[in-house]
């Protein structure tokens, strides 16, 4: 299942895309991911073969309810699942390297050097009990020596002014201003948007391959998102950063990512093009997503898709989504669907389209 | 004004800024300044704004849950705002209120009809034995089953434990409730259901809403009118159709600008506001919203703007808000 970005460099039919070598190769692949780990009531079944492609400066979203299994992937790509009854299985392949099969030692050089991850709460993820300026100039120095190196010997800085320049440079990029003040605060001392725009300049500061960006906006304001979605299209964009943006807001999907890929209970379980995705929603769960979703303009009522979701201890047998579907046929309560590609790059896992 | 169910004129909730051994404090957080608004009977009136701009604080000082420093909160032609202890109680039945987080609303020790019944105590209509009657009666309101009845809190998914919340909110026969955020913390799919049975309970109950979100995509679907908040103040009040439609004040537009649409046929930029929001222990002099302002004039940062009625029961406060409208730029830019 190759699903392409769209690419203005590239022509727009799809189909020449799908078949021809021309196909530019994923910076990301990843096939059959499944994860399974105990809970006191049982095994539990996380994830169920989820794959998916992802390609240097493209912005693939991944959608779903609570629960769904987003954050679990994006975790398990870089084995931060903790705990020693999970089990992983499948291939996550980045540079001709299974990321699953990595030592420790091995991933941790990838780890927030070639692949970063920006998470929900950035208050969390910053150390309350260092400054700001300690924090960005130790990763200065793990990540950019060079210009350090540089700084000192042209023109004679010593290590501190050094430090204190890149880490301007690097925080004005991200829209910061007063930096010299804010080098000497505490994470509890700055707004939330600031402190998510000195995370975002942080998991940047080693020119990663991939951002991994988990509900990186979901705990602000719309003001502020609306800032911090802008800098990372900019990213994306100069910089042909890939970016895996988890979200459960359809709008930043439509308005800032390239593709869409829509998870349910451990699956994903449509995939394709952002306008497509939103104008031909194929499966059934994806369109009751779609209506469910208050929108600007158009005072409809909402529509929403029955039932709750399923407990993944003890999921459905067959497709996980049939007993809240209006479409559910016998098939669907036995077997489960595999991914078809329906069209170029729109894939969906579901018996409707199966022929 | 026979029509409003809640009048408020002036309203101010300042907390201390320290807290001396001896004296007066010395400095204030200004959550809500000078806030003069109207509920009216049966509306469901939208509060939109960033976070700390004071939204929550408004809606928990109509509820006289938070201190009130100054002004006047009339609730059918009372005034509420001086009352205290057993004067207040005959109000708070009338007026209830939803939070944002369910689980943490509901005694997790207690069953259901433990928890119905709790707030059924204060309903004089009702007698002791007919409580579990009026608790089945409360869960079917919100399409819940009577044999959940028994069950605990965490049984539920965060939707139902929501409609435990409506319900219970249900149980003293109030005439106005207050949502705070009572949707935020759904799914979409989730939320779609709550708002419509929000919707439904309104029109068979006949009842008035505070809506407070941060979320103006789903003000226009559950609101009749919308008030804008900016650090403290109510800046803009329209219904929500115009609201959207036409925004008069530079604020609701930023704001608006900023909302991710879900349709990628309408993407564009998302607009960008320039600045942060004001501290509200020192807040900027003038209009509040002066040094983030595009059309900012010398004018804006001396003189705080008035109320500037644009129809009945909707208004702006803005110094320029009528040029801006004329010259059109408030809807082209």
């Amino acid at each position: 299942m190759i699903n392409r970005a769209p690419d203005k460099n590239t022509p727009p039919d799809p189909l020449v895309k799908s078949t021809g070598e021309a196909a530019e190769k994923p910076v990301l692949q990843v096939c059959d991911l499944t994860l399974t780990f105990n809970t006191p009531r049982g095994r539990a079944h996380i994830l169920e073969g989820v794959g998916f492609d992802l390609f240097s400066k493209e912005i693939l979203a991944l959608v779903g309810e609570t629960g769904s299994g987003k954050s679990v992937t994006a975790k398990s790509l870089l084995n931060l699942i903790p705990g020693n009854t999970k089990e992983i299985t499948g291939r996550v392949l980045f540079d001709n390297k299974d990321l699953l099969s990595l030592s420790d030692k091995e991933l941790q050089a990838i780890r927030g050097g070639r692949i970063s991850m920006v998470f929900q709460n950035p208050k969390s993820s910053i150390n309350p009990i260092f400054t700001l300026g300690e924090q960005i100039f130790r990763l200065i120095r793990l990540y950019l020596p060079h210009e350090i190196e540089n700084l000192k010997q042209k023109k004679g800085y010593s290590l501190k002014q050094a430090q204190e320049i890149i880490a301007k440079e690097k925080l004005n990029e991200v829209g910061l201003t007063d930096i010299k003040r804010m080098l000497r605060l505490y994470a509890g001392e700055v707004s939330g948007g600031m402190a998510q725009r000195y995370r975002i300049a942080l998991s940047l500061l080693s020119s990663p391959e991939i951002l991994i960006a988990d509900e990186a906006t979901s705990a602000l304001d719309v003001t502020v998102q609306a800032h911090i979605l802008k800098l990372m299209k900019d990213l994306c964009d100069k910089k042909k950063t890939a970016i895996l943006f988890i979200t459960h807001d359809l709008g930043i999907a439509a308005q800032i990512c390239d593709r869409v890929a829509v998870m349910y209970a451990g699956r994903i379980v449509e995939i394709a093009a952002t306008k497509k995705i939103f104008k031909n929603p194929l499966h059934p769960y994806t369109r009751g997503l779609l209506n469910a979703v208050p929108r600007m303009g158009k005072n409809v009522p909402l529509s929403f898709v029955p039932g709750i979701i399923p407990d993944l201890v003890n999921p459905p047998e067959g497709c996980r989504f049939h007993n809240r579907c209006d479409h559910a046929m016998d098939m669907c309560r036995k077997h489960k669907p595999a991914p078809k590609q329906v069209e170029g790059n729109h894939t969906v896992s579901c018996f409707l389209y199966q022929q | 004004m026979n029509d409003s169910l809640i009048e408020l004129k002036q309203v101010n909730t300042w907390f201390p800024n320290d807290n001396p051994v001896f004296g007066k404090p010395r400095s204030w957080i200004k959550a809500v300044s000078d806030v003069s608004l109207d509920i009216i009977k049966g509306e469901c009136l939208g509060l939109a704004g960033e976070s700390g701009c004071g939204k929550s604080t408004l809606g928990r000082a109509i509820l006289r849950l938070a201190p009130l420093s100054s002004g006047e909160i009339r609730f059918m032609g009372d005034d509420i705002g001086k009352l205290t202890g057993k004067r207040l109680k005959p109000y708070r039945a009338k007026m209830q209120m939803v939070f944002q987080d369910p689980k943490a609303s509901l005694n997790p020790k207690m069953t259901i009809f433990k928890i119905l019944s709790e707030a059924l105590v204060l309903n004089s209509r009702i007698l002791k034995a007919d409580y579990l009657e009026e608790a089945v009666k409360l869960l079917d309101l919100v399409d819940l089953r009577p044999e959940h009845i028994y069950r605990y809190p965490h049984e539920f998914s965060g939707g139902q434990q929501q409609r435990i919340c409506i319900a219970r909110s249900l149980a003293t026969d109030p005439e106005f409730i207050v949502f705070d955020e009572a949707t935020s913390a759904l799914d979409v799919s989730v939320q779609a259901q709550v708002i419509n049975l929000m919707k439904a309970l309104q029109d068979k109950l006949n009842l008035t809403y505070l809506f407070i979100s941060h979320d103006l995509s789903i003000m226009e679907h559950v609101c009749t009118r919308v008030a804008i908040m900016y650090a403290g103040q109510v800046v803009e009040v329209q219904n929500s159709r115009s609201l959207f439609d036409s925004p008069r004040h530079p604020y609701t537009r930023a704001l608006k600008k900023a909302v991710p649409i879900a349709d990628p046929e309408s993407r564009g930029e998302l607009g960008i506001l320039k600045g942060e929001v004001p501290k509200l222990s020192n807040p900027p002099p003038g209009c509040r919203f002066h040094p983030r302002c595009d059309y900012g004039q010398p004018i804006c940062s001396k003189i705080s703007p008035e109320i500037n009625g644009i129809t009945v029961n909707s208004w702006v406060r803005c110094h320029f808000h009528k040029k801006l409208w004329d010259q059109g730029e408030l809807i082209s830019k």
